[in-house]
Protein backbone atom coordinates (compact mmCIF):
# COMPACT_ATOMS: atom_id res chain seq x y z
CA UNK A 1 0.00 0.00 0.00
CA UNK A 2 1.24 3.12 -1.21
CA UNK A 3 0.93 6.39 1.62
CA UNK A 4 1.35 10.39 1.69
CA UNK A 5 3.42 12.02 4.22
CA UNK A 6 3.78 15.89 4.11
CA UNK A 7 7.29 16.60 4.79
CA UNK A 8 9.74 19.82 5.53
CA UNK A 9 12.23 17.50 3.12
CA UNK A 10 12.89 15.49 0.55
CA UNK A 11 14.52 12.95 3.19
CA UNK A 12 12.61 10.31 5.27
CA UNK A 13 14.88 11.46 8.19
CA UNK A 14 13.32 15.04 7.60
CA UNK A 15 9.95 16.62 10.28
CA UNK A 16 6.57 15.64 9.38
CA UNK A 17 5.36 18.94 7.63
CA UNK A 18 2.37 20.15 9.87
CA UNK A 19 0.72 21.17 6.90
CA UNK A 20 -0.99 19.47 4.63
CA UNK A 21 -1.86 21.24 1.27
CA UNK A 22 1.19 23.92 1.83
CA UNK A 23 3.82 21.52 2.94
CA UNK A 24 7.03 21.64 0.80
CA UNK A 25 7.41 18.27 0.07
CA UNK A 26 5.30 14.88 -0.14
CA UNK A 27 6.74 11.67 0.51
CA UNK A 28 5.32 8.48 -0.83
CA UNK A 29 6.46 5.51 0.73
CA UNK A 30 5.40 1.95 -0.62
CA UNK A 31 5.11 -0.12 2.26
CA UNK A 32 5.54 -3.22 -0.19
CA UNK A 33 8.34 -2.18 -2.21
CA UNK A 34 10.12 0.10 1.20
CA UNK A 35 10.91 2.10 -1.75
CA UNK A 36 10.18 6.19 -1.47
CA UNK A 37 9.58 9.58 -3.66
CA UNK A 38 9.60 12.84 -3.03
CA UNK A 39 7.61 15.50 -4.56
CA UNK A 40 7.84 19.09 -4.58
CA UNK A 41 4.59 20.49 -3.38
CA UNK A 42 3.43 23.41 -6.20
CA UNK A 43 0.79 24.06 -3.66
CA UNK A 44 2.82 26.52 -1.36
CA UNK A 45 2.46 29.01 -4.04
CA UNK A 46 -1.12 28.58 -4.82
CA UNK A 47 -3.85 31.19 -4.00
CA UNK A 48 -6.34 28.86 -2.58
CA UNK A 49 -7.37 25.77 -2.94
CA UNK A 50 -3.76 24.51 -2.06
CA UNK A 51 -5.20 21.23 -0.13
CA UNK A 52 -7.45 20.12 -3.11
CA UNK A 53 -4.52 20.36 -5.04
CA UNK A 54 -2.54 18.03 -2.57
CA UNK A 55 -5.44 15.50 -2.55
CA UNK A 56 -5.35 15.03 -6.37
CA UNK A 57 -2.06 14.08 -6.34
CA UNK A 58 -2.82 11.54 -3.92
CA UNK A 59 -5.50 10.55 -6.11
CA UNK A 60 -3.66 9.93 -9.25
CA UNK A 61 -0.61 8.59 -7.43
CA UNK A 62 -3.25 5.74 -5.86
CA UNK A 63 -2.21 6.50 -2.50
CA UNK A 64 -4.39 4.43 0.02
CA UNK A 65 -3.09 6.70 3.42
CA UNK A 66 -2.00 10.15 4.47
CA UNK A 67 0.02 10.98 7.92
CA UNK A 68 0.43 14.75 8.33
CA UNK A 69 -0.03 17.27 11.32
CA UNK A 70 -3.37 18.90 10.20
CA UNK A 71 -5.42 18.61 7.65
CA UNK A 72 -7.79 21.67 6.25
CA UNK A 73 -11.66 21.20 5.20
CA UNK A 74 -11.15 21.24 1.40
CA UNK A 75 -8.57 18.67 1.46
CA UNK A 76 -10.79 16.69 3.82
CA UNK A 77 -13.81 16.87 1.69
CA UNK A 78 -12.34 15.51 -0.93
CA UNK A 79 -10.01 12.80 0.03
CA UNK A 80 -12.68 11.61 2.21
CA UNK A 81 -15.08 11.06 -0.59
CA UNK A 82 -12.31 9.21 -2.46
CA UNK A 83 -11.74 7.12 0.52
CA UNK A 84 -8.58 7.66 1.52
CA UNK A 85 -7.12 7.23 5.46
CA UNK A 86 -6.31 10.22 7.13
CA UNK A 87 -4.20 10.43 9.82
CA UNK A 88 -3.64 13.65 11.20
CA UNK A 89 -2.12 15.09 14.60
CA UNK A 90 1.47 13.95 13.69
CA UNK A 91 3.72 17.16 14.87
CA UNK A 92 7.49 16.92 15.80
CA UNK A 93 8.18 13.65 14.50
CA UNK A 94 10.63 12.64 11.64
CA UNK A 95 8.91 10.85 8.74
CA UNK A 96 10.60 7.35 9.50
CA UNK A 97 9.46 7.70 13.04
CA UNK A 98 5.83 8.66 11.64
CA UNK A 99 5.67 5.72 9.36
CA UNK A 100 6.99 3.07 12.29
CA UNK A 101 4.29 4.30 14.24
CA UNK A 102 1.61 4.15 11.61
CA UNK A 103 2.98 0.01 10.79
CA UNK A 104 2.66 -0.11 14.41
CA UNK A 105 -1.25 1.05 14.46
CA UNK A 106 -0.43 3.80 16.84
CA UNK A 107 -1.55 6.82 14.22
CA UNK A 108 -4.83 8.30 15.33
CA UNK A 109 -7.15 8.13 11.82
CA UNK A 110 -9.77 11.42 11.91
CA UNK A 111 -13.02 12.06 10.94
CA UNK A 112 -13.38 15.75 10.46
CA UNK A 113 -10.95 18.33 9.35
CA UNK A 114 -8.91 19.70 11.80
CA UNK A 115 -7.63 23.06 11.00
CA UNK A 116 -8.94 26.22 9.17
CA UNK A 117 -8.04 26.47 5.59
CA UNK A 118 -5.04 28.59 5.04
CA UNK A 119 -5.33 30.94 3.10
CA UNK A 120 -2.51 31.52 0.13
CA UNK A 121 -0.42 34.44 -1.04
CA UNK A 122 -1.66 34.66 -4.18
CA UNK A 123 -5.12 35.93 -4.27
CA UNK A 124 -5.65 37.38 -0.97
CA UNK A 125 -2.67 40.19 -1.39
CA UNK A 126 -4.19 43.70 -1.61
CA UNK A 127 -7.24 43.57 0.26
CA UNK A 128 -9.25 46.10 2.28
CA UNK A 129 -6.66 48.71 3.83
CA UNK A 130 -3.92 46.08 5.00
CA UNK A 131 -0.47 46.53 4.54
CA UNK A 132 0.76 43.95 2.26
CA UNK A 133 4.06 43.69 0.25
CA UNK B 1 -18.37 63.81 -42.36
CA UNK B 2 -16.16 62.34 -39.65
CA UNK B 3 -15.21 64.84 -38.08
CA UNK B 4 -18.15 65.79 -37.29
CA UNK B 5 -19.45 62.60 -35.74
CA UNK B 6 -16.46 62.96 -33.38
CA UNK B 7 -17.95 66.51 -32.24
CA UNK B 8 -20.98 65.08 -31.43
CA UNK B 9 -19.71 62.13 -29.46
CA UNK B 10 -21.07 62.36 -26.03
CA UNK B 11 -17.93 64.06 -23.28
CA UNK B 12 -18.80 62.47 -20.35
CA UNK B 13 -15.79 62.14 -18.29
CA UNK B 14 -15.12 58.93 -16.29
CA UNK B 15 -13.74 59.00 -12.73
CA UNK B 16 -12.63 57.01 -10.78
CA UNK B 17 -11.62 57.87 -6.53
CA UNK B 18 -9.64 55.52 -4.83
CA UNK B 19 -6.46 55.23 -2.24
CA UNK B 20 -5.19 52.11 -1.07
CA UNK B 21 -6.03 52.27 2.70
CA UNK B 22 -9.50 52.16 4.05
CA UNK B 23 -10.76 55.48 6.13
CA UNK B 24 -8.41 58.04 4.09
CA UNK B 25 -11.59 59.72 2.95
CA UNK B 26 -12.81 58.35 -0.43
CA UNK B 27 -16.30 58.59 -0.25
CA UNK B 28 -16.14 61.97 1.58
CA UNK B 29 -13.99 63.36 -1.03
CA UNK B 30 -16.25 61.57 -3.36
CA UNK B 31 -19.19 63.52 -2.16
CA UNK B 32 -17.42 66.68 -1.89
CA UNK B 33 -16.46 66.30 -5.19
CA UNK B 34 -19.95 65.65 -6.88
CA UNK B 35 -21.32 68.64 -4.66
CA UNK B 36 -19.17 70.94 -6.64
CA UNK B 37 -19.85 69.71 -9.66
CA UNK B 38 -23.51 69.90 -9.09
CA UNK B 39 -23.12 73.33 -8.66
CA UNK B 40 -21.22 74.08 -11.87
CA UNK B 41 -24.63 72.65 -13.08
CA UNK B 42 -23.29 69.08 -14.34
CA UNK B 43 -25.28 66.03 -14.18
CA UNK B 44 -23.64 63.41 -12.12
CA UNK B 45 -23.81 59.77 -12.03
CA UNK B 46 -22.55 58.24 -8.77
CA UNK B 47 -21.42 54.63 -8.44
CA UNK B 48 -20.08 52.98 -5.13
CA UNK B 49 -17.96 50.60 -6.40
CA UNK B 50 -17.29 49.19 -2.89
CA UNK B 51 -19.80 46.65 -3.21
CA UNK B 52 -18.17 44.69 -0.43
CA UNK B 53 -19.43 46.97 2.20
CA UNK B 54 -21.09 50.08 0.48
CA UNK B 55 -21.50 53.00 1.96
CA UNK B 56 -22.22 56.22 -0.42
CA UNK B 57 -25.78 55.65 0.06
CA UNK B 58 -24.97 55.97 4.44
CA UNK B 59 -22.80 59.02 4.02
CA UNK B 60 -25.71 61.39 1.92
CA UNK B 61 -28.10 59.71 4.57
CA UNK B 62 -30.23 58.51 1.92
CA UNK B 63 -31.21 54.99 0.96
CA UNK B 64 -30.18 52.40 -1.27
CA UNK B 65 -33.14 53.00 -3.62
CA UNK B 66 -35.26 50.27 -5.80
CA UNK B 67 -33.20 47.20 -7.13
CA UNK B 68 -32.49 47.40 -10.65
CA UNK B 69 -31.09 44.38 -11.89
CA UNK B 70 -30.06 41.03 -9.84
CA UNK B 71 -26.27 39.85 -11.07
CA UNK B 72 -25.69 36.35 -11.53
CA UNK B 73 -22.40 33.89 -11.86
CA UNK B 74 -22.13 30.55 -13.90
CA UNK B 75 -21.25 27.59 -11.54
CA UNK B 76 -19.93 24.03 -13.37
CA UNK B 77 -22.79 21.46 -12.74
CA UNK B 78 -20.71 17.85 -14.10
CA UNK B 79 -23.46 15.58 -16.39
CA UNK B 80 -22.82 12.40 -16.04
CA UNK B 81 -24.53 10.86 -18.57
CA UNK B 82 -21.74 12.72 -20.75
CA UNK B 83 -18.60 12.99 -18.54
CA UNK B 84 -16.01 10.48 -19.67
CA UNK B 85 -13.74 10.91 -16.17
CA UNK B 86 -11.07 12.85 -18.71
CA UNK B 87 -9.81 14.93 -15.80
CA UNK B 88 -9.24 17.68 -18.35
CA UNK B 89 -11.50 20.13 -16.00
CA UNK B 90 -9.26 19.31 -13.06
CA UNK B 91 -6.11 20.09 -15.03
CA UNK B 92 -7.62 23.55 -16.37
CA UNK B 93 -9.33 24.86 -13.11
CA UNK B 94 -6.20 27.34 -11.46
CA UNK B 95 -8.56 27.71 -8.28
CA UNK B 96 -8.44 23.96 -7.63
CA UNK B 97 -11.71 24.08 -7.46
CA UNK B 98 -12.54 21.04 -9.53
CA UNK B 99 -11.22 17.06 -7.84
CA UNK B 100 -11.19 13.52 -9.55
CA UNK B 101 -10.51 10.49 -7.85
CA UNK B 102 -9.76 7.42 -10.52
CA UNK B 103 -12.78 5.94 -12.48
CA UNK B 104 -14.89 8.24 -10.42
CA UNK B 105 -16.88 11.57 -11.30
CA UNK B 106 -15.28 14.94 -10.99
CA UNK B 107 -16.17 17.00 -7.52
CA UNK B 108 -17.07 20.58 -7.61
CA UNK B 109 -16.04 22.42 -4.67
CA UNK B 110 -18.24 25.95 -5.48
CA UNK B 111 -17.14 27.68 -2.94
CA UNK B 112 -13.38 27.99 -4.71
CA UNK B 113 -14.37 28.21 -7.82
CA UNK B 114 -14.34 31.50 -9.54
CA UNK B 115 -16.51 30.88 -12.46
CA UNK B 116 -13.98 31.33 -14.99
CA UNK B 117 -15.70 29.30 -17.31
CA UNK B 118 -12.22 27.08 -18.18
CA UNK B 119 -13.87 23.72 -17.36
CA UNK B 120 -17.26 23.86 -19.15
CA UNK B 121 -15.49 25.88 -22.19
CA UNK B 122 -12.56 22.88 -22.58
CA UNK B 123 -14.56 19.48 -21.28
CA UNK B 124 -14.22 17.65 -24.63
CA UNK B 125 -17.49 15.97 -24.23
CA UNK B 126 -19.96 19.06 -23.23
CA UNK B 127 -20.63 17.13 -20.05
CA UNK B 128 -20.23 20.59 -18.07
CA UNK B 129 -23.42 22.44 -17.91
CA UNK B 130 -23.98 25.84 -15.84
CA UNK B 131 -26.58 26.97 -13.60
CA UNK B 132 -26.78 30.46 -12.52
CA UNK B 133 -26.39 31.67 -8.95
CA UNK B 134 -27.04 35.07 -7.29
CA UNK B 135 -24.17 37.16 -6.37
CA UNK B 136 -25.35 40.39 -5.95
CA UNK B 137 -27.41 43.36 -6.14
CA UNK B 138 -27.91 46.65 -8.75
CA UNK B 139 -29.75 49.61 -6.38
CA UNK B 140 -30.71 52.67 -8.08
CA UNK B 141 -31.94 55.96 -6.34
CA UNK B 142 -32.33 59.32 -7.81
CA UNK B 143 -31.38 61.80 -5.23
CA UNK B 144 -32.13 64.84 -7.59
CA UNK B 145 -32.43 66.19 -11.11
CA UNK B 146 -28.67 66.22 -10.79
CA UNK B 147 -27.45 63.29 -9.32
CA UNK B 148 -28.31 59.63 -9.17
CA UNK B 149 -26.37 57.15 -6.47
CA UNK B 150 -25.79 53.63 -8.30
CA UNK B 151 -25.05 51.02 -5.67
CA UNK B 152 -23.75 47.82 -5.19
CA UNK B 153 -23.77 45.12 -2.98
CA UNK B 154 -22.37 41.96 -3.42
CA UNK B 155 -23.32 39.11 -1.06
CA UNK B 156 -21.31 38.35 2.04
CA UNK B 157 -18.50 35.92 2.03
CA UNK B 158 -18.05 35.17 -1.96
CA UNK B 159 -14.34 34.14 -2.93
CA UNK B 160 -14.13 36.88 -5.40
CA UNK B 161 -16.31 40.02 -6.77
CA UNK B 162 -14.97 41.39 -9.15
CA UNK B 163 -17.42 40.72 -11.73
CA UNK B 164 -20.25 41.93 -9.49
CA UNK B 165 -17.58 45.58 -9.96
CA UNK B 166 -17.97 45.17 -13.77
CA UNK B 167 -21.77 44.19 -14.13
CA UNK B 168 -21.80 47.32 -11.96
CA UNK B 169 -19.98 49.40 -14.19
CA UNK B 170 -21.94 48.40 -17.51
CA UNK B 171 -24.75 49.37 -16.13
CA UNK B 172 -23.75 52.24 -14.65
CA UNK B 173 -22.18 53.21 -18.17
CA UNK B 174 -25.30 52.47 -20.07
CA UNK B 175 -27.72 54.56 -17.88
CA UNK B 176 -25.08 57.34 -17.84
CA UNK B 177 -24.88 57.26 -21.65
CA UNK B 178 -28.91 57.38 -21.78
CA UNK B 179 -29.44 59.90 -19.48
CA UNK B 180 -26.86 62.07 -20.67
CA UNK B 181 -24.81 62.32 -18.02
CA UNK B 182 -21.26 65.14 -17.93
CA UNK B 183 -19.32 62.91 -15.00
CA UNK B 184 -19.71 58.90 -13.89
CA UNK B 185 -17.54 58.71 -10.62
CA UNK B 186 -16.48 55.55 -9.55
CA UNK B 187 -16.21 55.65 -5.60
CA UNK B 188 -13.66 52.10 -5.49
CA UNK B 189 -13.12 50.19 -2.22
CA UNK B 190 -9.78 50.34 -0.37
CA UNK B 191 -6.86 47.82 -1.53
CA UNK B 192 -5.72 46.97 -4.82
CA UNK B 193 -6.97 43.50 -5.17
CA UNK B 194 -9.40 42.53 -8.22
CA UNK B 195 -12.27 44.65 -7.38
CA UNK B 196 -10.56 47.65 -7.31
CA UNK B 197 -8.81 47.01 -10.27
CA UNK B 198 -12.28 46.56 -12.55
CA UNK B 199 -13.05 49.87 -10.69
CA UNK B 200 -9.76 51.76 -12.12
CA UNK B 201 -10.46 50.60 -15.51
CA UNK B 202 -11.44 52.38 -18.33
CA UNK B 203 -11.21 56.06 -16.68
CA UNK B 204 -10.27 59.33 -17.83
CA UNK B 205 -9.10 59.55 -14.61
CA UNK B 206 -7.96 58.69 -10.98
CA UNK B 207 -8.02 60.37 -8.02
CA UNK B 208 -5.74 58.90 -5.11
CA UNK B 209 -6.66 59.94 -2.04
CA UNK B 210 -4.19 59.48 1.18
CA UNK B 211 -3.36 60.87 4.72
CA UNK B 212 -0.21 62.62 6.11
CA UNK B 213 0.49 58.50 8.03
CA UNK B 214 3.36 56.23 8.19
CA UNK B 215 -0.17 53.76 6.75
CA UNK B 216 -1.10 56.23 4.69
CA UNK B 217 2.25 56.67 2.69
CA UNK B 218 2.40 52.42 2.86
CA UNK B 219 -1.02 51.82 1.16
CA UNK B 220 -0.35 55.10 -0.89
CA UNK B 221 2.98 53.33 -2.20
CA UNK B 222 0.84 50.05 -3.31
CA UNK B 223 -1.86 51.97 -5.01
CA UNK B 224 0.10 54.45 -7.34
CA UNK B 225 2.13 50.71 -8.03
CA UNK B 226 -1.34 49.70 -9.29
CA UNK B 227 -2.07 53.09 -11.23
CA UNK B 228 1.39 52.86 -12.90
CA UNK B 229 0.56 49.10 -14.40
CA UNK B 230 -3.11 49.78 -15.09
CA UNK B 231 -2.11 53.41 -16.91
CA UNK B 232 -4.60 56.10 -16.10
CA UNK B 233 -4.01 59.44 -15.27
CA UNK B 234 -3.71 60.32 -11.35
CA UNK B 235 -4.18 63.41 -9.32
CA UNK B 236 -3.23 62.95 -5.72
CA UNK B 237 -5.64 64.03 -3.15
CA UNK B 238 -4.18 64.61 0.49
CA UNK B 239 -6.85 64.82 3.46
CA UNK B 240 -6.15 66.12 7.01
CA UNK B 241 -3.81 67.82 5.16
CA UNK B 242 -2.68 69.87 8.23
CA UNK B 243 -2.77 66.66 10.27
CA UNK B 244 0.25 64.06 10.79
CA UNK B 245 3.81 64.07 9.55
CA UNK B 246 3.85 64.48 5.70
CA UNK B 247 7.66 62.93 5.09
CA UNK B 248 6.47 59.74 4.69
CA UNK B 249 4.26 60.27 2.15
CA UNK B 250 6.25 62.93 0.43
CA UNK B 251 8.87 60.09 0.14
CA UNK B 252 6.31 58.06 -1.66
CA UNK B 253 5.28 60.35 -3.85
CA UNK B 254 9.20 61.25 -5.06
CA UNK B 255 9.42 57.43 -5.37
CA UNK B 256 6.95 57.82 -8.17
CA UNK B 257 7.84 60.89 -9.57
CA UNK B 258 5.56 62.70 -8.86
CA UNK B 259 5.75 66.79 -8.10
CA UNK B 260 2.44 67.29 -6.33
CA UNK B 261 -0.16 67.05 -4.74
CA UNK B 262 -3.00 68.40 -6.32
CA UNK B 263 -5.68 68.80 -3.78
CA UNK B 264 -5.09 69.04 -0.04
CA UNK B 265 -7.89 69.32 2.03
CA UNK B 266 -7.00 70.51 5.73
CA UNK B 267 -9.04 69.00 8.54
CA UNK B 268 -11.99 71.04 9.56
CA UNK B 269 -14.92 70.84 11.59
CA UNK B 270 -17.26 71.91 9.23
CA UNK B 271 -16.62 68.93 7.30
CA UNK B 272 -17.12 67.02 10.63
CA UNK B 273 -20.12 68.39 11.88
CA UNK B 274 -21.59 67.52 7.98
CA UNK B 275 -20.58 64.00 8.17
CA UNK B 276 -22.13 63.73 11.43
CA UNK B 277 -25.40 65.38 10.65
CA UNK B 278 -25.62 63.30 7.61
CA UNK B 279 -25.83 66.09 5.53
CA UNK B 280 -22.75 65.34 3.39
CA UNK B 281 -24.77 66.57 0.41
CA UNK B 282 -24.73 70.29 1.03
CA UNK B 283 -20.87 69.83 2.34
CA UNK B 284 -18.61 71.98 -0.11
CA UNK B 285 -15.15 72.89 0.67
Amino acid sequence: MKICISSTGPNISDKVDPRFGRCQYFLIFDTETKKSEAISNQGVQQGSGAGVSAAQLVADKDIEAIITGNIGPNAFTVLGQSGVKIYAGVFDLSCEEALEKFQNNDLTEVSEATGPGQHGAGQSDGRRGFGHN
Amino acid sequence: MVAVALVTINKMKKIAITGGKGGTGKSTFTIIFANKLIKKDKKVLLVDCDIECPNLYLLINKGLGKIQTKVYTQKPVIDKNKCQQCGLCVKNCRNNAIFISPKKYPIILEHLCSSCGACWLTCPNEAIKTKKEEIGKIHLNKISSKLTLITGVAKPALEDTSSIVKQLKDFSLDLAHKNKVDYIIYDTAAGTHCPVIIALLDNDLSYVVTEPTPLGAHDLNLILTLIEKIKIKKKIVLNQANLGKIDSTLKILKKHKIKKIDIKIPYSKKIVKHYSNGDMLNCLI
